[in-house]
């Protein structure tokens, strides 16, 4: 999967201790948190939303939301898991609320430059055109997606985060890469595959 | 053979989150099955292609945000509303007069909290109290602005009053002269340069700054006055709150009903209260004047020590890390004598200024500074402000 790790913090770093002081109200340890979390918690609100303006004050949103909840972990399920029920949440309540205002039909994608089939693809076009393939997602799909390929769940932990069994997770990830493929089957003569 | 298809099991083939025998049963329907074949070879490109999505970096003020956010926390919320409200909006049947609704509460919002919207800090509302107090060489009226880096200046007859931000006002005395140094979410600074101003905040600490020739007043939640002279030594008291004074290393923490002095390059001095006797103040007055070049007078402390009451372990605490060898024996034998020193706290450890029992013996001291608050409200008001309070010995914080 590629995805860019920060060095100076990740979310293995976080163990319970750190969960534990942050429910005790300690900011150094939620400051920890924050730095684990945000850019996976960025990258869900980037990707569902469309904006990234909206996804920085979004992402401000949930975790202000985590600080003051954070009491309410209960360590019944993974913390991650926890938490990104809660980041999912928060994007779907955010989304319902722009289309009250917004009369579009679905999901309005970031835009990429659309590319030629001829144009020789970097990887970072690629990624761009992904970005954007994925942006035009039903949600029902994107989620899986996202929760897959940035957060690196299991299929189990997917279905813990939307609330769906395993299988209603094996299933819209399948639709969902069929999606992909169509929608980018130019590019298969340009993925080293 | 070909009865059960697998084309429904071919991403979680993939992502090997099959049992061993699913996965078998995959494998071996994928070597004789043209189509399901053809469909994991749609999957697996789909699946290639979205693990080339990549992790995006969350913007660096984030942090910023959620901190100032979170130290506003405890203003009220408009979120109970908001979630009624949309519970209400939420309902189809009311969904075209919500967004009728919708549309006009915006547009009274946007009308009505304009000032609000406007960026945080790039001016400051100032109005004229008395006479005629300038900006700049403009004379100030009812409803001018403050920005940064502009002078505020009031002669022998006038007076002006700064609202900063949303969090306090700033009246401003006569034949005074300010300056707006910055202002942004995370800080609001002023530069008094001479004359006397008075603050009112009510902010998380660390929010509000005012500059003096001699040091720098941190407001740690409120209310105070601070004058400073034409030499540049600066005088502050608090009304209510904590002020924390700072130059450079040296700082003092003060609480309501105490003042402090500073003075240019030497910073705070020994923070006292108000109604300590005349002999007291005077006698720490030459204290606080020592330097280098003229070491403490062992007399004047001599003099502090035995006026000093229960009330005056504020300045007799504060004394310990500013004195030295025996002239620290005699403040933590009068300290002792005044205020026993909680289990732990050692007479060796103290003059050492072992940091913990300093602070061990300063929360227990604290009970003792204000006969207006009992210990229970003291300790709520220091649970409200303690993230901000930091170590309250007066040593450490921001510039």
């Amino acid at each position: 999967m590629y995805v860019e790790q920060r060095v100076h913090s990740s979310p293995d770093s976080i163990n319970a201790g750190v969960i534990t002081a942050c429910q005790e109200g300690d900011r150094e340890a939620f400051r920890l948190l924050f730095e684990a979390y945000k850019d996976r918690v960025f990258s869900i609100a980037c990707y569902s939303l469309g904006n990234e303006a909206a996804a920085d004050d979004i992402t401000q949103q949930i975790f202000v939301k985590l600080f003051t909840r954070i009491g309410q972990f209960r360590g019944d399920s993974e913390f991650s898991t926890w938490l990104y029920r809660l980041v999912i949440n928060s994007c779907l309540d955010e989304r319902r609320k722009q289309k009250r205002f917004l009369p579009v039909e679905d999901f309005t994608p970031m835009p990429v430059q659309r590319k030629s089939p001829e144009t020789k693809y970097e990887r970072r076009e690629i990624a761009g055109s992904v970005r954007e393939a994925i942006g035009g997602l039903k949600p029902k799909m994107r989620l899986p997606i996202l929760l897959k390929y940035i957060e690196g769940l299991s299929y189990e932990e997917i279905a813990a985060v939307l609330g769906c069994s395993k299988g209603t997770v094996a299933s819209r990830l399948n639709r969902a890469h069929k999606a992909l493929a169509k929608k980018l089957s130019y590019l298969r003569g340009e993925l080293e595959l | 053979m070909f009865a059960k298809h697998v084309s429904s099991l071919t991403s979680a083939y993939c992502h090997d989150e099959l049992s061993p025998d699913e996965s078998r049963r995959v494998a071996e329907h994928l070597i004789s099955c043209e189509r399901c074949r053809g469909e994991f070879e749609e999957v697996k490109f789909g699946a290639r292609l979205a693990a080339q999505l990549p992790l995006i970096e969350a913007p660096d003020s984030q942090w910023r945000g959620i901190e100032i956010a979170l130290d506003r926390k405890g203003r009220p919320a408009p979120t109970p509303t908001r979630r009624r409200l949309t519970s209400f909006f939420v309902q189809p049947r009311f969904a075209v007069a919500a967004l009728a609704l919708g549309v006009l509460v915006i547009g009274f919002a946007a009308f009505w909290l304009r000032p609000n919207s406007k960026p945080v800090g790039a001016t400051w509302d100032v109005a004229r109290l008395d006479g005629a107090p300038r900006i700049g060489s403009a004379l100030i009226n009812d409803k001018s602005k403050l920005g940064v880096g502009q002078w505020l200046e009031t002669d022998t007859n006038s007076r002006a009053q700064i609202s900063v931000s949303d969090i306090g006002h700033v009246e401003i005395d006569p034949n005074t002269r300010v300056r707006l140094v910055e202002t942004n979410p995370t800080e609001h600074r002023l530069e008094l340069a001479e004359g006397r101003l008075s603050a009112r905040i009510s902010a998380p600490p660390k929010l509000f700054f005012v500059d003096t020739p001699s040091g720098v007043a941190e407001d740690l939640g409120c209310a105070y006055s601070l004058e400073v002279d034409k030499a540049g030594n600066s005088l502050l008291r608090v009304t209510t709150g904590w002020v924390s004074l700072q130059l450079k290393d040296r700082a003092s923490v003060v609480p309501a009903g105490a003042a402090c002095a500073t003075r240019p390059g030497v910073g705070p001095g020994t923070p006292y209260f108000e109604d300590a006797s005349e002999t007291f103040r005077a006698a720490l007055s030459k204290l606080d004047s020592a330097d280098d070049s003229r070491p403490a007078d062992r007399a004047s402390l001599k003099i502090v020590l035995a006026s000093a009451r229960v009330r005056d372990t504020l300045t007799l605490w504060n004394l310990l890390p500013r004195v030295t060898g025996p002239d620290r024996e005699l403040v933590y034998d009068r300290l002792a004598k005044l205020v026993r020193p909680p289990d732990g706290v050692t007479r060796e450890g103290v003059l050492k200024l072992n940091q913990q029992m300093l602070d061990t013996w300063k929360d227990q001291l604290e009970s003792r500074w204000d006969d207006n608050l009992s210990p229970g409200l003291l300790n709520a008001w220091r649970r409200t402000w303690a993230r901000g309070l930091g170590k309250l010995n007066g040593l450490e914080g921001k510039k």
